[in-house]
């Protein structure tokens, strides 16, 4: 409801809902913006499902016959089994750890009480300033001296270092909105700080975990340059950089590269309706804060 | 309470893992990188120090440098004018209605949590020359250009087409950081201004506006951060060619450094890269003021 006042002084009460021809206007602009957005993806969907053959004399026709094959054969012939697995493996335990580590950083520098606890917490800020490149080089010459080239490990250790500015800055927030009293009240009872930070501390900031966990995952799966440089070995290469072997100007088999596109982003398009409120809200609680 | 809360062996038990693995695998790294930039270091031999001739070859005798550091620059404003222009309006569209507000903005965001590896690949299928958008072309009778084979003009078409990609890709998150702060503005303001026979012009100009400045330096940041160090889409739609007429700082870095394995060369322009970040980063905080409003 907005109310107006015209010249006569009566208060006039102006419905919002009222259809006006801005509005249509509006939903006009909107409407067009999603096909924008959902025509691509609609498009290479079918494409998924056609044959070679059919996407250049047929390209905007349903598939002829469905094409199951395509797919079968990306997952297969372009390793995209292994590569979902590597994926799952890495993105799982650089999720658990990142939350962990970031959530005991977190605590202490929230919750508990010391000198230095903002410049830990700039410290940790720096994180979110430099990017990934920079330190590109150093850590794959440092890491294939210790031979964690070429291995899951070797790559789950950078992203957990580059989820955590984000996780401890979330977690920060979500620790210090807390009622202090819940902590005094532990304490009182005989609680120690490890156990305040276990029975009442982790419970409590669930919430946030997950907020941070979804958008941790989603990076880390979609994340390219640090694996591509990693990982030479085909069987511990994850999906994105599965998905570089289309590239390039020799990459003609357009049919079952689609397949595999679909393959890799499904997960994240699952994740992202079950969760889609959580993450917009995780991205804007990170940001409005910062 | 206060005996515990301040208990020093916990607080460093606490902060220790976190600690140790940023230490050791960022800030040790900066440290190195900026070391290995002033050295002659391939993969073969050992790190030699050479002082500033790295810079000097980098700014003098690297025409791709040249052109990556012109695509990033151009990418880093193309994309952050465009984004606060069309973020801003759709976040301002969205925020106007209530019917649907939730679909649009879903599906908006949409791209941003996909992977731009994959999303790359969709569009430089898309921009072939022979299929995707000319096939469409090709039935109104037009014949479309070669959008990511075309190399002439000082910003090359595929750059455009890159950029254009970029920005239909992370439109979604400018237009939803606006959106929060939109909502958060409280009603009665607006209710006020309404009372005081303000249009909806006015109101936008004096109460949103105003209102929406401290994201203004957060999206902003983003905006030019983001297109800095921006890599996965360049690398599956171009590649840095034709001609390396579309390399950016990210792509020529990763040649240099994984393809060539000048490592003192790539850490060069990995300096160039974070010197630029960070200059970016405080000119934005410096030049918006922001004034404390109650909201």
């Amino acid at each position: 409801m907005v109310i107006k006042m015209n010249k006569n002084n009566n208060i006039k009460i102006k419905s919002v809902n009222k259809v006006t021809p801005g509005k249509i206007l509006v939903y006009i602009i909107l409407s067009a913006l999603v096909l924008v957005y959902i025509l691509p993806l609609l498009w290479m969907i079918s494409v998924s499902l056609k044959t070679n053959k059919e996407i250049f004399q047929s390209p905007f026709a349903m598939p002829e016959v469905v094409q199951l094959g395509n797919y079968i054969f990306a997952w297969t012939n372009g390793k995209l089994g292994t590569a979902t697995l590597n994926s799952v493996i890495v993105c799982a335990v650089a999720l658990i750890m990142s939350m962990l580590i970031g959530a005991m950083a977190a605590f202490a520098i929230g919750r508990m009480k010391f000198r230095f606890s903002g410049a830990v917490m700039g410290f940790f800020m720096i994180g979110m300033m430099v990017p990934v490149h920079c330190v590109l080089i150093p850590l794959f010459v440092r890491f294939s001296k210790l031979h964690l080239t070429n291995s899951l490990v070797g790559l789950m250790i950078p992203y957990i270092t580059f989820s955590l500015p984000m996780t401890i800055f979330l977690l920060v927030g979500f620790f210090k909105s807390m009622p202090k009293e819940m902590f005094e009240a532990a304490c009182i009872d005989g609680c120690s700080i490890y156990k305040c930070f276990t029975l009442i501390g982790l419970p409590l900031v669930k919430t946030g975990m997950f907020v941070a966990g979804l958008m941790t995952f989603v990076a880390n799966w979609n994340e390219l340059l640090l694996a591509m440089v990693f990982i030479s070995e085909p069987t511990k290469k994850t999906l994105p950089v599965t998905l570089t072997y289309f590239v390039g100007p020799y990459a003609t088999n357009y049919v079952q590269m689609f397949a595999a596109i679909i393959i890799a982003i499904a997960p994240t398009v699952v994740v992202y309706c079950m969760f889609s409120n959580q993450i917009v809200e995780g991205l804007t609680v990170g940001a409005v804060k910062g | 309470m206060e005996r515990i809360l301040r208990d020093k062996k916990a607080i460093v038990i606490f902060l220790a893992p976190a600690f140790i693995i940023f230490t050791l695998i960022l800030v040790v790294p900066i440290i190195q990188v900026i070391y290995y930039s002033l050295c002659d270091y391939n993969a073969l031999t050992p790190p030699k120090f050479v002082g500033l001739s790295n810079y000097v070859s980098l700014f003098t005798a690297d025409d791709t440098m040249r052109i990556a550091l012109k695509n990033s620059i151009f990418f880093m404003l193309f994309s952050a004018i465009s984004q606060q222009i069309f973020g801003l309006v759709l976040a301002v569209l969205l925020t106007n209605i209530k019917k649907g507000r939730n679909f649009f903005k879903n599906i908006y965001y949409l791209p941003c949590v996909l992977s731009s590896a994959a999303l790359g690949l969709l569009w430089a299928f898309m921009f072939n020359p022979k299929m995707g958008l000319n096939q469409i072309l090709a039935v109104f009778g037009i014949k479309g250009p070669l959008w990511l084979m075309e190399s002439s003009g000082f910003i090359p078409l595929p750059m455009w087409v890159i950029a254009f990609v970029a920005l239909w890709q992370y439109l979604g998150q400018t237009m939803m950081l606006y959106m929060a702060q939109i909502t958060g503005i409280s009603t009665e303001l607006y209710e006020a201004s309404y009372i005081d026979g303000a249009s909806r012009a006015k109101t936008f100009r004096y109460i949103t506006l105003p209102l929406i400045k401290p994201m203004f330096v957060t999206t902003l940041s983003l905006n030019c951060i983001g297109s800095l160090k921006f890599f996965d889409l360049v690398y599956n739609m171009t590649q840095g060619g034709p001609n390396n007429r579309t390399h950016v700082l990210a792509t020529h870095l990763y040649e240099q450094g994984f393809k060539y394995f000048k490592y003192g060369y790539a850490s060069a322009i990995s300096i160039v890269l974070l010197v630029m970040c960070l200059i970016v980063t405080l000119i934005i905080n410096k030049s918006v003021k922001i004034e404390d409003y109650e909201m």
